[in-house]
């Protein structure tokens, strides 16, 4: 019995707390939640249903710090070489957007990190998979994973630089070794905790080993990896920027790598502003795939026809 | 030995469990068990004394540790392909709609996808689930579920049916309702059925014959009895019969005795322990 794989995770970290900044995924296989009727009918449009006094607060927080910030550079206190100035942010982004030259740039970081999610959420799956069905190999392979999982992912950057030269593939290799882990160990978690009555159930009614696979392994395994698609798509963004950063000619750390060498404060902040919208959007692209694709789960708020 | 071969037989079938403490454990010793083809057989006994042991060497999901089982005279190798398995606890697939989960059977066979909708939809229509095709398992009630189990281990049309208390999570009236609907759904169908409760009441007003199963470890084959009440029964009637509650007393002094060796033995391990 190999569960030394499993037991070795801490306990489970929630969906926004994954993408940390030691860039190293500390895999926590994330349990198929609770049912949480606030994230399930309409998490996409759960804003709307906030009461107008904590929306107008919302609002006010939000424009009083950027008007603090523009007040503060304006008058000096904090010096605009350093921090730059919301409305000299909002020209530059404008700018980017106006004459496009920063749509290659948003194309090549979105294309890594498209590859690194699908490759690494491939590669995850089918190890996770060949490991929680085969005990041997798992136990085996046990100690090697927690050290590979274990190393740093930053300083596998220049490597992967060295190896796959300046464009898109180190960054998606950098990405795939961050995506990797959260869909391995959600996919072993997944196939090992189906339960044994479905898996007898289905045999009895006649399966063979591929058909338990398709009917009962690997929707179990998809539940776990879909309630960690979050963290897997916020590493593949995380992948593609760092590496961007670190050495590349384009994509936006690119952008924002750029800036900063001739202290483009501007430029810096812009790149931000840019990649946040951009996460926030992929977020509720993901959120929308994941309510359609897990929507036989319970869910206490809904329709009990009993 | 009758002409036509047992539908089910086990002889001399002993399990033995592993145990933390490295000595086995044995659930069952010993246990000799004869079901002819058609017939309705329930098990009954304490809980714990081995009854889905018993249920699960009769569909090859757990080898015996000692003794043989025979299918229609062949010996098992391997799952009994001519059984279907209602188990004691729910297990339809969470992500499957109910229409899907009946007819997930007919899909591992291969059946065409529109002959495949019409039999479940027949068969939802039988069990009383006709409006919920499209529903998923955790929006049916428990004994809605139990109604899909039922429809979901019927519609392969299994020579035999083992079900292990399937009933008895449900409330009193959804039962009664449930075993008359399962005493139409079989009879004249021909099928075998072993059923195991721990339900004295519900072992005789469904079955031909009750087996009665006596305390674990090491728990034996009391007796079998047989129930000579007519059918077509309608079991509410049949529970206020003089014979049925004859047949009731009598087994149900030998169970109390197993009963209570059972609850000894429970007092004992607690003050060893
Ligand atoms: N897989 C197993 N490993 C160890 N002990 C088991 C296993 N399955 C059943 N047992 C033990 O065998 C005995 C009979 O179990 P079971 O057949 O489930 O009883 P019943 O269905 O009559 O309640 C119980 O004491 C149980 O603890
Ligand atoms: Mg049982």
């Amino acid at each position: 019995m190999s569960d030394a794989l499993a037991r070795s995770k801490p306990a489970s970290t929630k969906d926004g707390a994954a993408v940390d900044d030691r860039v190293t995924p500390t895999e926590p296989p994330v349990r198929p939640p609770a049912p949480d009727p606030s994230v399930k009918k309409s998490a996409g449009r759960a804003w709307l249903r906030v009461s107008p006094l904590v929306l107008g607060l919302q609002l006010a927080l939000g424009v009083g710090a950027i008007a603090g910030w523009q007040l503060l550079t304006q008058v000096g206190v904090l010096d605009t070489f350093f921090f730059s100035q919301p409305s000299r942010v909002a020209v530059r982004v404008w700018e980017w957007l106006t004459t496009g030259v920063i749509y290659d740039d948003l194309a090549v970081t979105l294309q890594e990190t498209f590859l690194a999610l699908v490759i690494g959420a491939a590669l995850g799956l089918f190890v996770g998979f060949l490991l929680a069905r085969v005990r041997l190999l798992a136990a085996v392979l046990d100690p090697y994973i927690k050290i590979l999982n274990a190393v740093p992912r930053v300083v596998l950057a220049p490597v992967f630089l060295l190896w796959f030269g300046l464009g898109i593939w180190s960054k998606v290799a950098f990405g795939v070794t961050l995506v990797f882990f959260v869909v391995f160990f959600n996919t072993y978690q997944g196939v090992r905790e189906v339960s044994r009555v479905l898996v007898d159930n289905t045999r009895m009614l006649g399966a063979s080993e591929s058909q338990l696979i398709r009917h009962v392994f690997l929707p179990s395994a998809l539940t776990w990896i879909f309630s960690s698609l979050h963290v897997s798509v916020g590493f593949a963004i995380v992948g593609a920027v760092v590496g961007e950063y670190l050495g590349s000619a384009k994509g936006i750390g690119y952008v924002i790598a750029q800036a900063e060498g001739t202290f483009d404060t501007t430029g810096v902040f812009a790149g931000i502003v840019v990649l946040s919208v951009v996460v926030l959007l992929v977020e509720l692209l993901v959120n929308r795939v994941e309510r359609r694709l897990l929507r036989w789960r319970p869910d206490s708020g809904r329709t009990d026809v009993a | 030995m009758p002409e036509q071969p047992y539908a089910v037989q086990l002889s001399g079938m002993t399990k033995r469990f592993p145990t933390a403490t490295g000595e086995a454990y044995t659930a069952v010793r010993d246990i000799d068990l004869a079901v002819a083809p058609g017939r309705f057989v329930s098990v009954v006994g304490p809980t714990g004394c081995g009854k889905s042991t018993l249920l699960n060497a009769a569909a090859g999901l757990m080898p015996p540790s000692e003794g043989t089982v025979h299918v229609y005279g062949e010996p098992l190798q391997g799952l009994n392909r001519r059984a279907s398995y209602m188990f004691q606890q729910d297990a339809l697939l969470p992500w499957r709609s109910v229409l899907d989960n009946v007819t997930l059977g007919l899909r591992i066979r291969k059946v065409p996808a529109d002959e495949r909708a019409e039999q479940g939809r027949a068969w939802l229509e039988r069990v009383g689930l006709g409006a919920f095709a499209a529903a998923y398992p955790h929006q049916l009630s428990g004994g809605m579920r139990k109604r899909a189990a039922v429809a979901q281990t019927w519609i392969v049309d299994p020579d035999i049916l083992l079900m292990d208390e399937p009933f008895s999570a449900l409330d009193v009236q959804t039962r009664q309702l449930m075993e008359n609907e399962l005493l139409t759904l079989w009879t004249g169908s021909e099928k075998t059925v072993i059923f195991v409760t721990h339900d004295l009441d519900e072992a005789i007003s469904l079955s031909d014959e009750v087996v009665l199963l006596s305390a674990g470890p090491d728990s034996e084959v009391v007796g079998g009895y047989p129930v000579d009440l007519p059918r077509p029964r309608d079991l509410m009637d049949i529970r206020n019969s003089p014979e049925f509650n004859d047949i009731y007393r009598r087994i149900w002094s030998d169970l109390r005795n197993e009963v209570m060796k059972s609850y000894e033995r429970r007092a004992r391990t607690l003050q060893a322990g």
